[in-house]
């Protein structure tokens, strides 16, 4: 047997697993997008074909552009400051003097720990209008005369649902980062600083490059999870205040699962949103996922 | 009604003592108590292991009458119990999936979709279904009759009631509560300006089925209107009374009068009596009535017993509504099914209806069962909580949710409703105008009926 066959061989019990955990789902959400789904269809197992109708619906329904526009601006602001965020706490934990202890890197890595439906709910009483914890600290400081309406204000209840999402989220891309730092070569360093480069400098044409592999894995892994965000939505806000945290994954589930359970629209959404991600990779690996040259 | 009839009815073994001994002591004067001699009382001839329901929680009076059935007829029953928000979701992947489900619950607005979609089996030539349905309520009779066929048997019944704190209004030196809308915000201005209340009136504008929309149907139903005319047109047009009701409702938000509690856009009914109960407000806006029973209960409001019910203003028109247990299609045995049924939403072997009456007891929740209603259990059992001929005397007043919007009845009142509340929640804050809002909602009509 050829090494090739041999490696085919042993991954062969991977593959079907994946298949059938992952790939048959896949395919069958695939093929409901384009049928006629209802409950009671689904139940009797029998679709009728309705080709595009599905994905024509949700693309003109004004509702899933609301739902898109408020994805992408949420998946900017949260892979962007958790982006900026992990190289900044990971260089700082990084630095040889900077000592930490087991509990130190423990509660790092706790918001990781916590279940998405907690920590909206945790986040949801935080940002509670008259007694919430964040609005009585702001009080208490001196800094705010009236609560602030964090989560039920329209100008600002999408972007109290991104902070709790960065901080859930956070432990993941800063132990990334940190073991990609740990395995950035000591002489690279040592051989700019005979240079005479400062530490900016450094950053700039030693580090950041050499993090670049790290930080588009970084990029796509966390683009395609806060493109479904879904619990933090449900737990703190519901879609609301009116269409204010409308997210795509929001759209999906309430086109699905709420009455008249619309399987094959739901679907459809599903897949226009996958769509949207896997291009949003692709850019994504062409742009920053290049050989790194010194 | 998301979380009205969650978390805060915690039966204990000594209040389920008591309302036995109530119950005895009532004797059978009344058609709500023991009629043992019915076909309630009757064993099924088919064999079955198991049955099993799947409804939203509330207490633990599913698992107490689980076992209550277990030990009366043999048969064990599994139950699935998910949150209100959870429970229709729960309720059509499992019949989706071609699991057995002998009984569930709906909220009315979504009965209508569960009847379309297939799930809900006739009850009409079951044995007693007849007794029964003379006993419904008017409101039950709404809910629970489609197209000629009776589909359910009553949960619970509640009427839309206003609350105010009397101590604020003493406080105020104001003699009594509102009786013109005009008064309202007399009253909430002054509340604001004497430095009293910040936000004088919550209202529950959360997002759900009945929450904000109830409470701008049950304001233009006051007023004298309506959302359809009997043909089902929209009466949403310029001038119309909805129209005015929302302009005049989300002008008392910030944009306007600025005193309305932001808080109002996400609360739910009991969530509103619990940050009612914190004493800030002046008003609570029209709501179900039960929510005294969290207002009032010391245990969990600081200002129990200072919290009154009042009605509306004008005529006193307001608005009720039912929920509705049903047999479901996916049932494994159609009579033990109906046994079953009668269980969560009829009688016991006894012949008593237990559920109903423990539920107005211990959760001041209303019936759908006329002799429930005019029964002790509910004139002694809200008691504690609120005054009870003023709410009968509102009940009294009330029409069911579907005069005021006959949408209620049609598979898109659902998708309908979504957009409603996004479009009023974006009027209430100010994005865009009552009259933009409308409008959408008259164009988003067509689209919900294409979603079905």
């Amino acid at each position: 047997m050829s090494a090739g066959a041999f490696a085919f061989f042993m991954n062969v019990p991977t593959l079907i697993f994946l298949g059938l955990v992952l790939a048959y789902p896949v395919i069958y959400a695939a093929y409901l997008s384009v049928h006629q789904v209802g409950l009671a269809q689904l139940r009797r197992g029998v679709f009728a074909f309705n080709g595009w109708t599905n994905y024509g619906r949700v693309l003109e329904d004004p509702l899933f552009w609301v739902a898109i526009k408020n994805t992408s601006i949420f998946t900017v602001i949260t892979v962007g400051s958790e982006v900026v965020l992990a190289v900044l706490i990971a260089l700082l934990l990084n630095q040889a003097g900077v000592w930490t202890s087991r509990i130190t890197r423990f509660l790092i890595l706790l918001p990781y720990a916590i279940p998405p439906i907690a920590n909206g709910l945790i986040w949801s009483f935080l940002y509670s209008f008259q007694f919430g914890f964040l609005n009585r600290i702001l009080f208490t400081l001196g800094l705010i005369d009236e609560p602030i309406n964090w989560a039920g204000n329209p100008d600002t209840a999408l972007y109290a649902v991104t902070v709790p999402y960065i901080w859930r989220t956070l432990p993941f891309a800063i132990i990334l980062v940190h073991a990609a730092l740990q395995g950035i070569p000591r002489d690279l360093y040592e051989a700019a600083a005979v240079d005479g480069a400062r530490a900016w400098h450094r950053f700039w044409h030693i580090t950041l490059p050499l993090l670049r592999p790290i930080i588009a894995i970084i990029l796509v892994l966390r683009t395609a999870f806060a493109f479904a965000v879904f619990e933090e939505i449900l737990a703190i806000t519901q879609g609301g205040p009116g269409d204010a945290t409308w997210v795509a994954a929001w759209y999906s589930y309430k086109i699905t699962f709420s009455p008249p359970n619309n399987f094959g629209m739901g679907s459809a959404s599903a897949f226009i949103l996958t769509l949207m991600i896997g291009i949003v990779a692709l850019v994504y690996m062409r742009l920053v996922y290049r050989r790194v040259t010194l | 009604m998301r979380d009205d009839v969650i978390g805060k009815w915690e039966l204990s073994r000594r209040r389920v003592l008591a309302a036995t001994a109530g119950l005895g002591l009532l004797g059978r004067s009344d058609l709500a108590f023991g009629q043992p001699s019915g076909p309630w009382s009757q064993p099924p001839r088919s064999k079955v292991d198991r049955l099993n329901f799947v409804v939203w929680t509330y207490g633990d009076i599913y698992t107490r009458i689980a076992k209550q059935f277990e030990a009366d007829w043999g048969v064990k029953v599994d139950s699935t119990i998910s949150s209100f928000n959870d429970h229709p979701t729960k309720l059509t992947t499992m019949f989706a999936a071609g699991e057995k489900i002998d009984v569930s619950q709906s909220s009315p607005f979504s009965f209508p979709n569960f009847v379309n979609q297939g799930l809900v089996e006739p009850i009409d030539d079951l044995p007693g279904a007849a007794e029964y349905i003379k006993d419904f309520t008017p409101f039950t009779k709404q809910v629970a009759t489609i197209q000629g066929k009776t589909l359910g048997l009553p949960y619970f019944s509640a009427v839309w009631v206003w609350n105010y704190y009397a101590d604020m209004l003493e406080k105020l030196k104001i003699d009594k509560p509102f009786a013109s809308y005009d008064e309202f915000i007399e009253h909430c201005v002054k509340a604001k300006k004497d430095g009293v209340s910040r936000y004088p009136v919550l209202w529950v504008a959360g997002v759900g089925l009945e929450q904000l929309p109830g409470t701008w149907y049950q304001m233009t139903w006051n007023r004298g209107g309506t959302f359809f005319d009997k043909q089902g047109n929209h009466m949403l047009g310029a001038g119309s009374v909805a129209r005015e009701t929302l302009k005049w409702w989300a002008n008392t938000f910030e944009k306007g009068l600025d005193i309305s509690d932001p808080e109002s856009l996400k609360v739910q009914f009991t969530t509103s009596a619990k940050a009612f109960g914190a004493g800030k407000n002046l008003y609570r806006g029209p709501n179900h009535h039960y929510g005294l029973n969290v207002a009032n209960d010391p245990a969990q409001s600081p200002i129990a017993g200072k919290v009154k019910v009042m009605g509306s203003p004008g005529d006193g028109k307001t608005i009720g509504v039912t929920h509705v247990y049903f047999l479901t299609t996916a049932n494994r045995d159609k009579e033990w099914g109906w046994k079953l049924l009668q269980y969560l939403g009829g009688r016991t072997k006894d012949g008593t209806y237990t559920q109903a009456i423990g539920l107005a007891k211990d959760a001041m929740l209303g019936s759908g069962f006329t002799s429930v209603m005019q029964s002790d259990a509910v004139k002694q059992g809200w008691a504690p909580w609120g005054d009870v001929p003023a709410i009968l005397k509102i009940w009294d007043q009330a029409a069911y949710i579907g005069e005021v919007c006959s949408s209620v009845y049609q598979p898109w009142h659902f998708p309908w409703t979504d957009q409603l509340n996004i479009e009023v929640q974006k009027c209430l804050t100010g994005q865009i105008t009552a009259d933009q809002c409308c409008d959408n909602l008259i164009k988003g009509i067509a689209d919900a009926k294409r979603k079905v």
